[in-house]
Formats: structure tokens, sequence, C-alpha cells
């Protein structure tokens, strides 16, 4: 146990004295989040939009005056038939297309069923959280105004149709992906460099001869990185909720239980990277390589992964990454508890367990 | 005669290769033993094996009384290390570094404190105390080396290449620092490639290919190969 201190006392000395670099990690999340955040949001502002009106009656005339009197859409064309959507999709003039159906106010008067349709182009999910929630609250207003002339709760529905990537996927995703990137930067990228730095100076070797078993050792120098890990991540879920109003409602005990866990992984696979390198420079690459890039492009963070062939879908499914962002979602979105989040939650249990027991033994049976 | 190391028949292979070919010596207590070789004789194995760095793949070993493959933990307790490359902590002041393995050897607060404040004192490093070890020159760097793999007064003590790169002086200087140990009764294994160290060792082990050619004392083998320094020795045994 004295041991066990000693180190752990080493290491935070070795982590304080490199002060760059400390200033370089505790910033990091923080710039990342600005960056991502900014860059993906997107302010809206006279949107190209289509319609189709097939009523032509007082209130369809209403409805669009009223879209085009706010600045969030500016009707760039004038629609005949269902076809001509698609092709103005297509050509990319347009981001959503407004349907009103046939004998609109006749309909409502009538208190009869009848929906307007939006249809948006989700391709890029964040214009169109954006435009859906800007073409809601614009029929909502509508709504109330005709139902202040007919007292009717419910005048007519909205059926809103995104196109080309249906589930939104991605809304919000930049800060799971985020958390994500900064614990496989802070755990497994610093572990697996600080342990091969060791290996190289031949620290490792002075360590090794001494009674301090291996892994007290290896336990001993990661705990400091996993501290500021988790400083990180508390930085990255706190600018997500304050500044771009990221929601949280799941429970923080669960949350922070799938985050250890996940922290534990990477920290398991940096374990792992360093046993097989000797240098740093090695560890770093293979980092980046093997952890960095795919986590990146296969998590779903910032390619939705339903789009991609079949084969890399397939893929997907073997990084801890991808299931550590589906239940950071889950939790913090959609206020998923257990039951909802169990199958991410058991992989992330799994892959913590199978990479922990992996390193451990390739750590103990590796000659130094 | 009390032995500090009993090595028997001792083999480890890499795959095919075999690095330490079927070797036996003993070293006794208070020896200073010098293993000597070219490149790739297989002395840095032989000596991560008795530190139990590396795993024999035949043979058995006794070292500071315990036996190496069911004693590992015991022995560990009882000797010291120290390689070609400096590897004390650069970004930790001396005495950081000496009190990080004196407290991983366990030793008392006081008794720590006392032997930190000798060191100091025989390495005249009362300036650099505080200072990062990275502002030593590499002499000093590697007598620190040696005080550290002391610190735990072990019984034997394994030198990989101690003074490799370091000036004659400080080289002498180290050498006195041996002297001054195997006095002490400590027992030391130390590796060089420096003939003229050669002589300073009790006795020597010369290994080419993995195996042991001869065992003997400096003026021994010098006799026996019949030329007056250690270099013509090596050269003898190495081309024969």
């Amino acid at each position: 146990m004295k041991a066990f201190r000693a180190i752990l006392i080493k290491e935070f000395r070795h982590i304080f004295r490199d002060s760059r670099t400390l200033v370089l990690i505790l910033t990091m999340p923080i710039v990342l989040v600005i960056l991502f955040g900014y860059t993906i949001k997107n302010e809206i502002t006279n949107t190209k939009i289509a319609v189709l009106d097939y009523s032509h009656d007082t209130y369809s005339k209403l409805f669009i005056e009223k879209m085009t009197a706010s600045t969030y859409f500016q009707i760039v064309k004038v629609l005949n038939s269902e076809k001509e959507i698609e092709q103005a999709f297509q050509q990319g003039l347009i981001h959503m297309a407004v349907v009103i159906p046939r004998d609109f106010e006749e309909n409502i008067i009538r208190k009869k069923h009848s929906e307007i349709q939006l249809i948006i182009d989700a391709s890029n999910i964040n214009i169109a959280t954006t435009l859906d929630s800007y073409g809601r609250q614009i029929t909502f207003a509508f709504q109330k105004e005709i139902n202040q002339l007919l007292t009717n709760m419910q005048a007519f529905e909205i059926n809103v149709n995104m196109q080309y990537n249906s589930r939104l996927e991605s809304a919000y995703m930049f800060i799971p992906g985020n958390i994500a990137l900064i614990m496989i930067i802070v755990t497994a990228l610093m572990t697996s460099i600080t342990l091969s730095r060791e290996k190289e100076t031949g620290s490792w070797r002075m360590l090794a001869i001494t009674p301090v078993r291996q892994l007290t050792m290896v336990i001993a120098k990661i705990i400091p990185y996993m501290i500021i890990s988790l400083i990180c991540t508390i930085i990255v879920i706190l600018l997500g909720i304050f500044m771009f109003k990221m929601p949280m409602e799941g429970s923080i005990a669960l949350l922070t239980l799938v985050c250890i866990l996940f922290m534990l992984t990477a920290c398991a696979i940096g374990v792992l990277i360093s046993v097989f390198t000797k240098t740093q420079q090695v560890a770093m690459i293979l980092c980046m390589l093997g952890l960095f890039l795919p986590a990146l492009l296969l998590s779903g963070f910032i390619f939705p992964i339903e789009n991609m062939p079949v084969v890399i879908q397939l893929i997907s499914h073997i990084i801890p990454t991808k299931w550590f962002i589906i239940a950071l979602k889950d939790i913090m979105i959609k206020g998923a508890g257990l039951v909802t989040v169990w199958l991410p939650l058991t992989i992330l249990i799994a892959s913590t367990l199978v990479l922990m027991g992996l390193s451990v033994k390739k750590l103990i049976s590796k000659n130094v | 005669m009390e032995y500090s190391i009993q090595v028997n028949n001792l083999t480890k292979k890499f795959g095919d290769f075999t690095s330490v070919n079927n070797i036996s010596f003993d070293v006794k207590k208070g020896e200073i033993f010098g293993l000597l070789g070219a490149n790739g004789a297989g002395k840095t194995t032989t000596i991560r094996m008795l530190c139990g760095l590396l795993i024999p793949t035949s043979g058995t070993m006794n070292v500071a009384g315990f036996d190496v493959f069911t004693q590992g933990k015991e022995i560990r307790k009882h000797i010291g290390y120290m390689s070609q490359r400096f590897s004390l902590y650069e970004d930790l002041s001396v005495i950081e570094n000496l009190e990080l393995f004196g407290t991983i050897y366990k030793l008392k607060r006081d008794i720590l404190r006392k032997r930190i404040l000798q060191i100091i004192a025989r390495l005249q490093m009362r300036k650099y105390a505080g200072s990062k070890v990275e502002a030593l020159p590499l002499g000093q760097k590697q007598k620190l080396a040696f005080a550290t793999a002391l610190i735990h007064k072990p019984e034997v003590v394994f030198l990989d290449e101690p003074t490799s790169g370091v000036d004659p002086l400080v080289r002498r200087d180290f050498w006195n620092m041996i002297y001054e140990s195997a006095s002490e009764g400590v027992t030391i294994v130390v590796t060089t490639h420096y003939m003229d160290e050669a002589e300073y060792c009790n006795r020597l082990c010369f290994m080419n290919n993995g195996k042991v050619e001869i065992v003997g004392n400096p003026t021994d083998l010098k006799i026996k190969y019949q030329v007056d320094n250690m270099n013509d020795v090596f050269h003898k045994i190495s081309h024969a």
C-alpha cells in the first residue's frame, strides 16, 4: 500500500511538472466542444422552402403568409404536384417542403381530420432539427390564431417527414461524441504513452525488480489519468448542458456508471497498446490509428452509421465507442433507464472485462 | 564458503534462438564478479534472469539464498539493479527519486531519511538534492542510480554496463563506490565492455555465444593465456 501510494504520488508529480501537457489536456475538452458546437449548430434564416398548396383557400393562404412572415423561411418555389417535391430536393433548391391538403379550410371548420405535412431534408441533421422545431412553432402559432376564431382544440395535425435520415440519428451527438473522444485521448492515449515512456527510459525495469507487483504499478500509474479524464468529462457535460442546451433527462448515477465503464475500457486498451509497443511514438501512432480514427468514423459520432455499407456497419458493432455514445445519448436525451440501455451497458461491461483481463494477462506474462 | 549466487545448467531460448546455453557458475558473498563477453554473448539475458525479469527455459538459480523459481518475491527484496541506460525519473528531484525507491522497498521513514542524507553526502550532491535529476551531469546520474539500487541495502546488486558513456574520471569514482559496497559485504555482479574495468573485478566470467568459456580471477587468466592485459585475454577467448 505504501508502494502504491509512492507510485501514485510520483505519477501526479510527473503530470504537474509537465504543466504544458496538463493545460493542453484540460483546455482540449473546452476547445473541442466549442469548435464542434459552433460549427455544427446552425442559426437558420431565410431557409429556402417550397409550398404545395392543394386547397388554395383563405386558411391555406393565411398559413403560407404566416410561414413567410417569419424570417426563417423563404418560399422559392410553388409546386403543383408531389412529384415536383422530390425534384426540388434533388436539385438542391429547397430544404423543406410544406404540403397543404385539399379542403384545408373546409375540414378545419367542419372539424374533420386534416393534416399539414412538413417534408424536411434531413441529410444535414442539425439544420433539419432546427427546421423541424421552427416549422412546428409556426404551425402551433397558426393553430392558436384559428382556434381563437373557432374554439377548437386541435384544428389540424402536423406530419413531419424527415427525408434521407429519418431518425435524426446524430442530433446532439457531438456532446456524447466529444466525451468519447476526450476519454480516448486522455485515458487510452495518455495511459499508453506514460507506460511506454517508462519502458523506453528503462525505469519500468527499475520498478519491475522491486517487490512491487506489476499490477499494483500499473494501477497506481493510471489512476491519475482516470481522474483527469473524469474532470474533462464533467467539463464537457457541463458545457453541453449550459452552453448548448443539451438535455440531461436520465439518472446521473447511470451516466456516471457508463462513463466509468468506458473509461476502464479505454484504460485497458491503453495498457494493451503499451504492452505491444516499446516507444512512446509507436504507442501514439497505434492509438491514433487503432482507436481515434475508428472512434471518430465508425461510432456514429460524425457520420450516421446507417448510411454506411453493411460490412462497415457490422464492423462498427465491435467498437466500444459506438455503444458508449448510444448509451450516453439514450440516457441524456431520452432519459433512458437501465431497462433501455441494457444492451450498450452489457456490451460495455463485457468489453471492459475482456480488455481488462487481456491487458492484465498480457502485462504479466510479457517479459520486461 | 558462502555463495550469493548459484547458477546451474541455466538456459534461455527465444524461439529458435538460444541466448543462454546451459551455463553454470557461482558467486561468493561480497565478491565483485564480472560478466564479460561480446555483444550478444548472453550477459544481459543472464542478468535479467538472475533479477527475475526473464523466466529461464531450464536450469536452476539461487540468489541471496532464495530459489528464483519458487521464491521470486523474496529475492526482489534482496537485490538491486542498475542498467546501462540511466533509468531514474528525470523530472523528479534527487531526493524524490531516492524517496520513491526507498518507499517501494518499505524502508521506515526515519531510516530512509538517514540513508538519503548519507547518499547525498557521499555523492557530494548537496547542491543538486532538490533539483531535477535531468540537470545532473551523466556521471553524477549514474552514481545516483547506483546509490538508488543500494538504498535498501541489498545482498546482491546487478550492474549492467554501469559505466558506458561515462568519462574515465567518473568511472574511477564509480569503481571506488563499487569497492566500498563490496567491502560492506554486498555481492556485485557487473557487466562491462571496458577491459581495464575487468581488472578491478575479483573474478571474471567470460561468455561467448551464450556459453561460459572460462571463469577465473584476472591474474590467473592472464597467466593462462600468457598475455599481460585483459584486452588480450578477451581477444584470445573471443577468437578461440
